[in-house]
């Protein structure tokens, strides 16, 4: 195995599994109770989802109609089967699915 | 004197009593990776595939996957490593790309409540990934119970289909999708819509602000910067935003 690869993967794996682990462990979030710091927990989360949609969404958005209409429809489609069923899961598969349809509908 | 803080979303309380009553806690884990799962397994097969490509081995490609477990950075790791970057600068601009992880534990736990047990957090933590990370978050906001056991089956199936993929693609090679682009754009908005689905089930009209501002940072962001810097940016901006509109 590439030495150098290894270093890397050792070095990035042990510094995700501190920022992933350690803040838990210590329950950071006790030491932020009623203070700004809970209100910036708070309201980390829906700032993260929505930031991780935009990331993920933004290299799919296209000035071309043709590439975009797939876009549209998934998230049409995810918008739609969450109101009537309040399921992500429903949601995400017919979102996934709407859009592979409009792909092989445009051919 | 600052007001109490404000939930994600009251829970449902019909969704609580049907969910918790009637599913065990690690396969109730297992079943709510599946959608990560399907959005995993193309991106990690993709990530196999540009690994041999770049000149490294099945198993190099499998040992990225198995121990750094973080995607964009994962692809930029080839990047770096095929173009000659001296380590430390390329395992360093990798740990940066991930310090946004710092914040989930604590917003998770939070959300979780006081008496949530972190017994088995050394382990289960490994895998809160930023789609673990929302699906749990998401979970929480809907007023399920927190558990350790629902943690292990949302990060196993989450990871073992990570992991899976990247094996797959190691051994396949390129090409293997191409023949059937509707399925590979299908499964390639399996995480867009996975994000939005979850955005959806924590939205409320207090959080409009917050989201609104990260998203709109996130864009300024990944323009002016790069997409790991506009997540970064997005991510605190809207935090920021929640903290100071009261």
């Amino acid at each position: 195995m590439n030495a150098e690869l290894l270093a890397v993967a050792l070095l990035a794996g042990a510094a995700n599994w501190a920022f992933r682990a350690l803040p838990v462990i210590a329950r950071a979030d006790r030491l932020a109770a009623g203070g700004w710091l809970e209100r910036f927990l708070s309201a980390t989360g829906p700032a993260a989802i929505a930031t991780l949609f935009v990331a993920a969404i933004l290299p799919a958005l296209s000035a071309d109609v043709v590439r975009l209409l797939p876009v549209i429809t998934g998230t049409l489609a995810v918008l739609g089967s969450f109101y009537r069923s309040r399921s992500v899961a429903l949601a995400t598969l017919a979102g996934a699915l709407a859009h592979g349809a409009t792909v092989w509908a445009l051919g | 004197m600052t007001d109490p803080p404000e939930p994600i979303r009251p829970p449902d309380l019909a969704q609580v009593g049907r969910d918790d009553r009637s599913r065990r806690p690690f396969p109730a884990g297992l079943a709510a990776s599946l959608p990560i799962v399907m959005g995993y397994l193309p991106i990690a097969f993709s990530f196999g595939v540009a690994a041999t490509r770049s000149g490294f081995s099945g198993i190099e490609a499998f040992a990225l996957s198995l121990i750094v477990y973080a995607g964009a950075s994962q692809f930029l790791a080839l990047v770096l490593l095929a173009s000659g970057a001296p380590v430390l600068v390329t395992a360093f601009t990798l740990i940066a790309m991930n310090l946004r992880h710092v914040l989930y534990g604590p917003t998770l736990m939070r959300q979780a409540g006081a008496a949530a047990a972190t017994r088995h957090a050394w382990a289960w933590a490994w895998g809160l990934t930023d789609e673990v990370f929302g699906q749990a978050l998401g979970e929480l906001a809907r007023g399920r119970r927190f558990s350790e056991p629902y943690m292990f089956g949302l990060g196993l199936g989450a990871y073992a289909s990570w992991l899976a993929g990247t094996a797959a693609g190691a051994l396949a090679g390129g090409g293997a999708l191409e023949a059937w682009p509707a399925v590979s754009a299908g499964l390639g908005f399996m995480l867009p819509a996975l994000f939005l689905a979850l955005l959806l089930s924590m939205l409320g009209r207090r959080q409009v602000p917050v989201i609104a501002v990260a998203g709109a940072v996130t864009v300024a962001g990944t323009l002016a910067l790069s997409a790991a810097g506009g997540i970064l940016l997005g991510m605190l901006a809207g935090a920021v935003a929640g903290m100071v509109r009261r």
